[in-house]
């Protein structure tokens, strides 16, 4: 309650700050605002493991507390590196705000009991997400993104009211724990909850970006002003998962057998669509957002296994995954705003000459999502597939290595373009100190957590 | 309650299907007599489209200015959010103080929105 309270404050301020001249506080308040955030989950963790708030609508246990902390510590960096980009703007605490108001949403989705809970914090995620997609307004490219995402998520959000009412109209309920309680006692499962399992996981996997619902991927992270696709790519990637694997854990654990098959052909079908199509892409804005749904499968072994270990390593995948995405976001970012916003590979040659930090950082990131150990990728493909083999899916974890395989050759396109490229009339690069810093620490985070995978695998202990 | 259950006989289904056939019968009726009843003139003055009265100047797609999208936009989003103080309204007294709290959190968030949008210049005409 006191998180949700919080990001709501926050969001308002932000929203009105702009009015009362209180502009350079906005961004200071924010940084603040989300450290006490933290330390709230902090507080938090471990106290209330059972209290379910709200009449019933959610439930504040370590499973959200260790989600929403990786969450407001995504956004705490996603917050340092988008400052510059939108101080240019005139309308930085709307935008500042609308992220705000989705993470709002995010934490909802970490902490539901209840479907229309989470079906608010969908929305809540991704209305905001809609508007920052087209925040360049006057590109065309970034209109037509928005548009897209716009459409197509409207859609998803069609199918999965249409897949809740078929969950009510055969269980009688909206809440979690009663449809769980309903599914354990009923001998044979009426076709009605079986349409409807189906519309929802249509519609999850949509929000989650896995194949085949991962069309609107691609152009919507490329169209994306590149600190929104990273936003995209992290939080709300992260948010999407956590709330997949929770609605599945907390209410449809009970019948795994009926949905097993699908979730296992659609993560290896989203593992060899992203990886694959990822290695045929020559702009690195396009690479990453197929890796990002090749990710995406990773996480859906998760949800297949479903277990305690399952839900921690699915959280120490989303951390890794999400240090590793700001930090390529961010060299991204910053390699595209010296070039027009065109990012293709040749943009990178010989980054490391020009800058250093860039260069080494995006190797660390790339490195870690390729799954190179000692770095945290590694551990957190590691311990995926640990879970996987444990309950009998060997044959999706050859899948997933032989994919996984294919994620080298490309992030290694990216490493080699940077450090034997040639850097005829490319600009040098200088950082500001902020993100100097930001590099820096990230690099640090996704060795430290490559280290010691115990500290984030620990968080979730109950 | 569950609702299914008690639903399993097609002969359930019977009043749901009797609607439809009322339904689209009656609106077939309708329509049917008002052809054959109805007097029939055909001008050009009834041809028109019909707009206040007044007589009809140019083309209807012309474009208009992006204020109005945005006063109707604004006007449909506090119209649906006064909306849910009916419920809160009806049942007011069994959701005691909590209730009342909770209403007052809800219009402060309307009000800052509304006090955003005047702010920001959205209702200015000019």
């Amino acid at each position: 309650m006191n998180e949700l309270l919080t990001l709501t404050g926050l969001g308002l301020f932000s929203m009105i700050a702009e009015i009362f001249n209180f502009r350079k506080a906005i961004f200071p308040v924010i940084v603040l605002g989300l450290l006490g955030l933290l330390g709230l989950c902090y507080m938090d963790w471990g106290s209330y493991n059972s209290t379910v708030t709200h009449f019933s609508m959610m439930k504040v246990d370590n499973f959200s507390i260790a989600f929403t902390s990786v969450l407001t510590a995504t956004a705490l960096f996603w917050f340092m590196m988008s400052r510059s980009f939108f101080e240019d703007q005139t309308s930085m605490s709307d935008h500042f705000s609308l992220v705000l108001f989705a993470l709002t949403g995010a934490f909802c989705l970490t902490s539901f009991t209840n479907i229309t809970m989470l079906f608010l914090g969908v929305e809540v995620l991704s209305l905001p997400v809609y508007v920052l997609t087209g925040s360049r307004k006057r590109d065309v490219a970034s209109n037509e993104a928005s548009f897209k995402y716009f459409l197509m998520g409207s859609f998803a959000s069609a199918v999965f009211l249409f897949g809740t009412a078929f969950i009510y109209g055969a269980t009688g309920s909206f809440n979690l724990e009663n449809i769980a309680t309903y599914l354990s006692t009923q001998p044979q499962l009426s076709p009605l909850f079986l349409v409807g399992l189906l519309l929802m996981l249509s519609a999850m996997a949509f929000k989650v970006g896995a194949a085949p619902f991962h069309f609107w991927t691609p152009d919507v992270y490329e169209g994306a002003p590149t600190i929104v696709t990273a936003f995209m790519s992290t939080i709300v990637k992260t948010a999407a998962v956590a709330a997949f694997f929770r609605l599945f854990y907390l209410s449809f654990s009970g019948i795994h057998g009926e949905y097993a098959d699908i979730i296992w052909a659609m993560a290896a079908l989203t593992m060899v669509v992203g990886n694959v199509i990822a290695a045929a892409q020559n702009n690195v804005k396009r690479i990453l957002a197929y890796s990002s749904v090749g990710h995406a499968g990773f996480m859906l072994i998760t949800i297949l296994v479903m277990n305690d270990f399952a839900a921690k390593s699915l959280l120490y995948y989303t951390a890794a995954y999400s240090a590793a995405g700001i930090a390529a976001f961010l060299v991204l970012y910053l390699v595209g705003s010296a070039n027009n916003g065109e990012t293709p590979l040749n943009a990178f040659d010989g980054l490391v000459k020009r800058n250093p930090i860039m260069a080494g950082t995006m190797t660390m990131a790339l490195l870690s999502m390729a799954g190179i150990p000692p770095l945290a990728g590694f551990f957190a493909k590691y311990f995926i597939f640990v879970s996987a083999v444990e309950n009998g899916y060997i044959g999706l974890v050859v899948i997933a290595i032989l994919s996984s395989l294919v994620g080298v050759y490309y992030y290694f396109k990216i490493i080699i373009a940077m450090f034997f490229g040639k850097p005829d009339n490319l600009p040098t690069y200088f950082l500001t100190p902020i993100h100097r810093f930001l590099l820096l620490f990230v690099a640090a985070i996704i060795v430290l957590t490559g280290l010691f995978p115990d500290f984030v695998m620990g968080l979730m202990t109950i | 309650m569950i609702l299914l259950q008690s639903l399993n006989s097609s002969r359930d289904f019977l009043p749901i299907l009797l609607m439809f056939i009322v339904a689209a019968g009656f609106v077939s009726f309708v329509m049917v007599v008002t052809q054959w009843l109805g007097p029939k003139h055909k001008s050009k003055v009834k041809a028109d489209s019909f707009e206040c009265g007044i007589e009809q100047i140019g083309n209807a797609r012309s474009p208009f200015s992006i204020k109005y999208f945005l006063v109707a936009i604004l006007f449909v989003l506090f119209d649906v959010e006064v909306i849910f103080m009916y419920p809160w309204a009806v049942n007011f007294k069994s959701l005691g103080a909590i209730g009342m709290f909770e209403m007052f959190t809800f219009i402060a968030f309307l009000l800052i929105g509304f006090f955003y949008i005047l702010k920001k210049g959205a209702l200015k005409w000019d």
